[in-house]
Order: C-alpha cells, then sequence, then structure tokens
C-alpha cells in the first residue's frame, strides 16, 4: 500500500520534477497554511487564556474561517507530501507523532468553536474547561509542528 | 542561483557599512539631547532611530559575511584580521538588536501610556553606548583588512592566535566566536533540527499576530479597538525575536548556504520592509486613532504591504532549499 502510493504517477512527479510548482510550491503552500492555522489559532487560544478579556469572544469568528482555509490546505499539501515519502514515513516514529498531535488540536478546535460562535456581548465568560482546551490547543500544536520539523531533519 | 546582489556584496558591505557606527552615533546623541531637554519628542525619535538602525544592520553583517565569502580567497587578504573582524561585527550586531528590542518595547508602552518608561529609555541609552563602542572597534578591525599599513597592529593583536596542530586556514575557526557558532551548528545532531522547530513556532506565532492586526486595519472586526489590537504586538515581537536569533544561528552556522542566495536577499529586502512596517504598528497615531470605525486609506495599504511582505519573507525562506543551495 505504502510502496503504491509512492509509485503513483503524482508521487513520482512531485519527487523528481525539478518544476518549482512541485516540490518548492508545495511544501511553501504546507509552511503558509501552518503559519495561518497555527497562528491563528493561537491567537484565539491566547484570547480564551485572558489577552485582551475585553474584547468580545464574537469578534474572534473570523478565526475559524483561517483555520478552516490553513486546515484545506495542508490536508491537500500534506496528502501530497506524504504520497512522495510513503514507504519512509509510512513508519517513521515522528511522522505517527505528527499525526497525533494534529488530531488533536483539530479535536481542540471544535468545542472551542461551538462556544465562539455562540457566545454574544455580555454571555462570554470563559470556563475552566475553555481555558484547558485552549492551553491544550497551544501545547499540542507545538507538538505537531515539532514532530513535522523533525521529521524532515530526521527522517530521511 | 545567480543574483544581482552577489557581484557587489563587497561594494554594498562598504556603502552599508558606516550605518551602525553613525547611526547607533546619531541614535546615542538624540537620546542624551532628550536627557538635557527633557523632551518626550526627542525620546520617540531616539528610540525609533535605534529601532531602524538595529533592522538595517542587519544587511550589513549579512553583506559583510558575503563579502568576506568572495574575498577570502585573494591575494592580499588577511584571514585573521576578517575573522577578528567578524567577531567584534558580531558581538556589535548582537547588542545592537538588543538595544533595538529595549527601543522598541518602549516606544509601545509609550503608545500605550504617553510615555516611555525611564527605566527602558536609560536602558536603551546604555546599550546604544555599549554597541557604539563595540562597532567602532569591529569597524577599525574591518578597515585593517585592506589596509595593510593600519595592519602592523592587529598583526601584533593577533599574535596569540596561532593552529592548533599546524594546520592551516580551517583550524583557526574554533578560535572565533562565529567559527565555534558555525562548528557547533553543523556537528550537534539536534542543534539545527531544534533551531528550525523554533523558527516555525516563531514564524506561526509572529504571523498569526500580524494577520489579526492587519485583517482589522482591512475592516475585518470593525467593533475592536486598535489599541486592543496594539496589544498583540509583543507576541508578534516574541516570535519575530526567537527567528532572528534562530536566523543568525543558521546564517553565522553555514553562511555559504545564504550568502549567494538569490531568495536569501529578497528575504532580507523583504524583512526591511516588514520591519518597517512593524514600527509603524507600533507608533502611528493615525492608525492608533482608528478606535471603533474604518481605518483610513493609507493604513488599509500598510496593511496589505505588511501581510505581502511577510508572505513574500516565509516564501524567500522555504524557497531556500531549492532556488539557493541551503538545507
Amino acid at each position: 500500500m505504502l510502496a503504491w502510493l509512492e509509485s503513483t504517477s503524482i508521487a513520482v512527479w512531485l519527487g523528481e520534477s525539478p518544476s518549482v510548482w512541485a516540490m518548492p510550491t508545495v511544501l511553501t503552500l504546507h509552511t503558509t497554511g501552518m503559519a495561518v492555522l497555527v497562528g491563528a489559532s493561537w491567537l484565539l487560544d491566547l484570547r480564551l487564556l485572558g489577552l485582551n478579556k475585553n474584547v468580545p469572544l464574537s469578534n474572534y469568528r473570523w478565526v475559524f474561517s483561517a483555520v478552516a482555509i490553513g486546515l484545506l490546505v495542508n490536508l491537500i499539501t500534506g496528502v501530497l507530501l506524504f504520497m512522495k515519502n510513503a514507504t519512509s514515513w509510512g513508519t517513521a516514529f515522528p511522522f505517527l507523532v505528527k499525526m497525533l498531535f494534529v488530531v488533536a488540536s483539530t479535536a481542540t478546535i471544535l468545542p472551542i468553536r461551538k462556544y465562539v460562535l455562540n457566545s454574544s456581548v455580555g454571555r462570554d465568560e470563559v470556563t475552566s474547561n475553555l481555558r484547558l482546551l485552549a492551553i491544550a490547543s497551544i501545547v499540542a500544536w507545538s507538538a505537531a509542528v515539532t514532530a513535522g520539523r523533525l521529521l524532515a531533519y530526521l527522517v530521511v | 542561483m545567480d543574483s544581482v546582489f552577489v557581484l557587489n556584496a563587497a561594494h554594498l558591505h562598504l556603502v552599508l557599512n558606516h550605518v551602525p557606527t553613525l547611526g547607533t552615533a546619531v541614535a546615542l546623541a538624540l537620546l542624551l539631547l532628550a536627557l538635557i531637554r527633557r523632551q518626550e519628542t526627542l525620546v520617540h525619535v531616539g528610540l525609533e532611530v535605534l529601532f531602524v538602525i538595529a533592522i538595517v544592520t542587519m544587511p550589513v553583517y549579512v553583506t559583510g559575511a558575503a563579502a568576506y565569502a568572495h574575498l577570502r580567497s585573494g591575494a592580499g587578504f588577511s584571514d585573521i584580521a576578517a575573522r577578528m573582524h567578524q567577531d567584534a561585527a558580531l558581538t556589535g550586531f548582537a547588542v545592537t538588536e538588543f538595544a533595538g528590542f529595549v527601543a522598541w518595547v518602549a516606544l509601545w508602552q509609550s503608545r500605550r501610556i504617553g510615555h516611555a518608561g525611564r527605566g527602558l529609555v536609560a536602558a536603551a541609552t546604555v546599550l546604544s553606548l555599549i554597541a557604539l563602542a563595540i562597532m567602532g572597534r569591529a569597524a577599525t578591525l574591518g578597515g585593517e583588512i585592506h589596509h595593510p599599513e593600519i595592519r602592523a597592529a592587529a598583526a601584533a593583536a593577533a599574535a596569540p592566535v596561532t593552529t592548533t596542530d599546524g594546520g592551516e586556514g580551517a583550524d583557526i575557526a574554533d578560535q572565533f566566536v562565529a567559527g565555534r557558532i558555525s562548528q557547533y551548528m553543523v556537528n550537534s545532531t539536534w542543534a539545527w533540527p531544534a533551531a528550525e522547530t523554533i523558527h516555525f513556532l516563531g514564524l506561526s506565532l509572529s504571523l498569526g499576530m500580524l494577520l489579526a492586526i492587519n485583517l482589522r486595519l482591512l475592516g475585518v472586526m470593525p467593533q475592536v479597538a486598535f489599541a486592543d489590537m496594539h496589544r498583540l504586538l509583543p507576541w508578534a515581537m516574541l516570535g519575530f525575536g526567537a527567528n532572528l536569533i534562530t536566523g543568525m544561528l543558521f546564517f553565522v552556522g553555514q553562511p555559504g548556504q545564504y550568502v549567494d542566495s538569490a531568495p536569501f536577499h529578497w528575504k532580507v529586502i523583504f524583512l526591511l520592509i516588514a520591519g518597517a512596517n512593524f514600527l509603524y504598528l507600533t507608533v502611528f497615531k493615525k492608525a492608533w486613532e482608528t478606535d471603533g470605525n474604518d481605518a483610513r486609506f493609507a493604513d488599509k495599504v500598510m496593511a496589505v504591504s505588511s501581510i505581502a511582505a511577510w508572505l513574500i519573507v516565509l516564501v524567500a525562506g522555504r524557497m531556500l532549499p531549492f532556488l539557493g543551495n541551503a538545507f
């Protein structure tokens, strides 16, 4: 299965094409997606932890659009990158850890999103559960980014 | 990849290299004058000059390393004199960046409470004095590289610097700060990946915060006061600071990967633009006054250019391994 993924024409193209639209563009999109996704998540997490407490949560709704765009871009580019390296990444510890933390961080967003979308002016006290979710989100995204970087440098 | 800037690395360095010393001297003079005259406006100008100098010192260091890479094998070029100059420049660069950071904190605080804290201004003044002293020494040592008539002094000072095991050239690297940083970054299994990890976390933090601030100027979250967006700037600065430090570790670690790389040149150029934008967001009164209503057209142009500049910095950085030769 992993070997088959790596032999598909798109994986071979990505790995071998000298074009700037192959690896350079896919990696750049993946990095930009990460920055938007992680940065926007952290912005909201920090708000839940008390940064700019006086700003109503409803002003942060755009964050979920940014997160959704970042997630979509990184899902597509991430699948492409995985296909290119399927046999080595498929069994690599940093890759499995990265996937675990990506899923965990995305999972923290859902309850936060539900709360923020239902919030309105005067009804947005942050509960301690929400604060814990915010901390989990910050930690999990950091771990996912770390595992991703180590994957690039330690797994050949 | 060839780049128009490569041909002129040494020239560019000669053009730029007076900026850190003269600029810091101007900033110091303004801050001292402000102290005597007790004028808040002068304090602001002095701090702003210091911040700008801290940003412009980046290409000065980078072009110096590029000039060294191109000239080191030339006849009449003193490797030891160049390395002594580089070490002094690296130390001066670090102190200048720290002075610029303190100046920025003072400016940020000043925008919030109307005046800069005395302690911060004093710290910025002292740091600019130290930076000036070290940069002055770097400038003197730099002049000795290609002026043999004044190199006698350098040779005397360099006398204790000898190769440890009778080898040539490469062995003297570990007697210099820049050389030791380079050896550590290249030989350690973890140093480079760890710095890369911090670089990416810093990137996310900076981009997230600056995206929010600039989107506010462009009309997203119109009810939020700009003062509240301004509150996010220190977090952007935290990410930027982490990336300046890790970025310089890469550069000092493997200068050969960057000095001739076109994407790296673009990255530095757009960092200057992004830095100017950052200062604008920190101090500008007009942007500050757009509380609870629409930002001015000029501010929107600024916001678009800020997002574009940061994205180009990111893209150019990501292209380093492909269009340049970095890993």
